[in-house]
């Protein structure tokens, strides 16, 4: 007896008792979908977080004023902290070693105006470095040059967003913005960034497709602050060599700005990668919770199976009787009753990859978790069905088997 | 010799009761007998048919078939000799439900390992030779009792046995298709298979050309029937 005419036996089973044989999937079918819904919820939220931290950069140190109140801020310009300034990002490119490349931004709020249009947003001066640092790709025109940056040119690039609101469908490169009252020319336009959606330290959540870039050089000379207090730069975002020198590097960097700012602390230090390794290991507890109380409920399906098999059992004794009469070794009997079971788990092992699929399809398009199906969670709900039809069907069988053929033939 | 039986005893324990079953019962046959094991109910009967069948072993005793001492053989060995050498025909024909005739006939040969093409070519042959081969895809329950002992005596003539084995096989059918199988059994032995019939009705056990009568776990008498039913 090969294998093949034990599957065939074992389908005609189940298709004898189509609804019975259903009921005992179910618990299958619902424990695998259940695997791969919760670790492609996992998954989307692992990939979730290192989209976010790659926007920040993985070799980044972010070098970030603190938001103070204005009594905050006369407090530490009293004990003599200038706040962040270009001379910071200066000493900070000479003393550490392991710096590639740096950039600092300064920042205002303001309206954007474009015809009779006029948005409220971010206006951010950067050099012409902060581009290669940060992973931005420009969707039209091009990022300001180093010679825009260092002849204070009247340019900006615009986000997505903001592009998207003051010229809707007319072409935004080469046009004329007007920001409180200086004309701008707008030289590119970024491609739509993810929205940052959480705080990370000093980093507020905001909508990074709303920002306006434009020449740090040019930003100081023609805008004013709202605050006379106000530091000369918001942010210093330091780019490493090596990621594994990050944090000796930001340990040197806050040494340095703890003297330049006279031991005030009006500045936090944001290190991405640390972020993520730290979101990864939290995550990485509740993801083996989620997937535990999945293979649980895998357990429970395979229960099932071996309490059905058992009945199954009973009930085809004069059959396994007769099997043995004829010649079937114990063997046989056996592999009979454990491919019925197996083809019980395989079954609903498919039937649950296909509901866990939509399953997670579901939940990423009709709420706002993301998910993600990596094809190892599919083999191994689909293969962990398999191992539990085996486990939960060799018992059964194995009582099967057990059978004496003497009383079985003669069982009614 | 075909079977050779030496002083065997089969005990069951029952509880507290240790019972005997069969005690110091020799036999001996030849190829190509019929015979017949008559006896009342709880004789031991059923204990020595399943012992001739491979379905048990003896407590002590020797069992040869073939010379092969088949009271010392593990369970797969046993398997294999029913296999091979026991065609058992049973009284409520013992059929899978689920399979058609040929299936069913051809289910000793699928545990014989024998490849499917001429398994269904043996199971047909069988078939044609109990006068069934037109009720080849029928279920058992598409089929009458009479129709359904045919096949169950065509799923024990496909492994070419040594010994057709068949219990009671007429007490499920009413009489004339009784008759008509018992003919069926004439003409086997006539061809050369080697038959046991296994019975308490003496009308059955007259169709037997020896007669060998059990009674409380031994043999009461065995000897020739002088007289035989003849069917023609």
């Amino acid at each position: 007896m090969d294998y093949r005419e034990n599957v065939k036996v074992a389908l005609e089973g189940l298709a004898d008792h189509k609804f019975r044989s259903f009921l005992t999937m179910l618990g299958i079918i619902f424990g695998v979908a259940s695997v791969i819904a919760m670790l492609s919820i996992g998954e989307g939220a692992k990939r979730e977080a290192i989209a976010k931290y790659q926007d920040l950069g993985v070799n980044n140190i972010i070098v970030r004023e603190k938001n103070m109140t204005d009594e905050e801020l006369n407090e530490v310009r009293a004990k003599f902290s200038p706040g962040l300034s270009l001379r910071d990002a200066e000493v900070i490119r000479e003393i550490v070693p392991e710096v590639s490349s740096i950039a600092s931004q300064a920042e205002i709020t303001a309206d954007v105006r474009f015809a009779n249009r006029s948005v409220r947003s971010s206006i951010i001066g950067v050099t012409h470095e902060f581009y290669d640092i940060l992973n931005y790709t420009i969707e039209r025109g091009n990022f300001f040059s180093k010679m825009h940056h260092d002849t204070k040119q009247k340019v900006c690039v615009l986000g997505a967003g903001i592009a998207r609101q003051l010229f809707q469908k007319e072409e935004a490169v080469g046009q004329m913005i007007k920001i409180e009252d200086q004309w701008l020319e707008v030289v590119g336009v970024l491609e739509s960034k993810a929205i940052f959606t959480e705080t990370v330290g000093e980093l507020a959540a905001r909508d990074l497709n709303t920002d306006v870039y434009v020449p740090l050089s040019m930003f100081l000379d023609r805008f004013t602050r709202g605050n006379a207090l106000a530091s000369e730069i918001q942010q210093i975002t330091v780019q490493v060599h090596n990621s594994d020198r990050l944090t000796e590097s930001s340990h040197l960097i806050e040494e340095i700005l703890r003297r330049h700012h006279f031991q005030n602390e009006d500045y936090g230090i944001v290190i991405p990668l640390e972020l993520l390794k730290q979101e990864e290991k939290e995550r990485q507890m509740y993801n083996f919770l989620l997937g535990a109380i999945a293979a649980i409920s895998l357990i429970v399906g395979g229960i099932g199976i071996m309490n059905i098999m058992l009945a199954t059992v009973m009930e085809r004794t004069r059959e396994i009787g007769i099997r043995r009469a004829i010649g079937a070794r114990k063997k046989d009997i056996m592999r009979q009753f454990v491919t019925e079971a197996v083809v019980i788990s395989i079954a609903g092992g498919l039937i649950g990859v296909f509901l866990g699929i939509s399953l997670s399809v579901l939940v990423s398009v009709f709420t706002d978790v993301s998910t993600y199906i990596r094809i190892y969670s599919i083999i191994i709900a689909f293969g962990f069905s398999v191992i539990v039809g085996i486990v939960f069907g060799y018992l059964p069988a194995k009582n099967a088997a057990n059978l004496k053929p003497v009383d079985s033939i003669r069982y009614e | 010799m075909l079977i050779e039986i030496n002083n065997i005893t089969k005990r069951y324990v029952m509880g507290d009761n240790e019972v005997m079953a069969l005690r110091d019962v020799n036999l001996c046959i030849e190829r190509g007998e019929y015979i017949s094991i008559m006896g009342p109910s709880g004789s031991g009967k059923s204990t020595f048919m399943n012992i001739l069948g491979c379905l048990d072993t003896p407590s002590t005793g020797e069992y040869k078939f073939n010379g092969v001492d088949v009271s010392n053989l593990n369970d797969d060995e046993l398997s294999d000799m029913r296999n091979r050498e026991i065609g058992f025909v049973f009284q409520n024909f013992n059929l899978l439900p689920k399979l058609n005739a040929v299936q069913n006939v051809e289910l000793p040969l699928a545990y014989a390992g024998v490849e499917a093409a001429e398994r269904r070519e043996r199971a047909v042959r069988a078939l044609q030779r109990v006068k069934l081969a037109d009720r080849m895809y029928h279920k058992p329950s598409e089929l009458s009792g009479g129709q359904r002992q045919r096949v169950a005596i065509a799923r024990a003539l496909v492994t070419n046995p040594g010994i057709l084995l068949a219990d009671e096989p007429t007490g499920a059918l009413d009489s004339k298709t009784g008759i008509e199988i018992m003919k069926l059994f004439d003409e086997l032995h006539q061809e050369g298979n080697t038959i046991i019939l296994i019975t308490h009705e003496q009308e059955i056990a007259n169709y037997a050309i020896r007669n060998v009568y059990i009674k409380d776990g031994s043999i009461h008498y065995d000897r020739i029937n002088t007289n035989r039913t003849i069917v023609s």
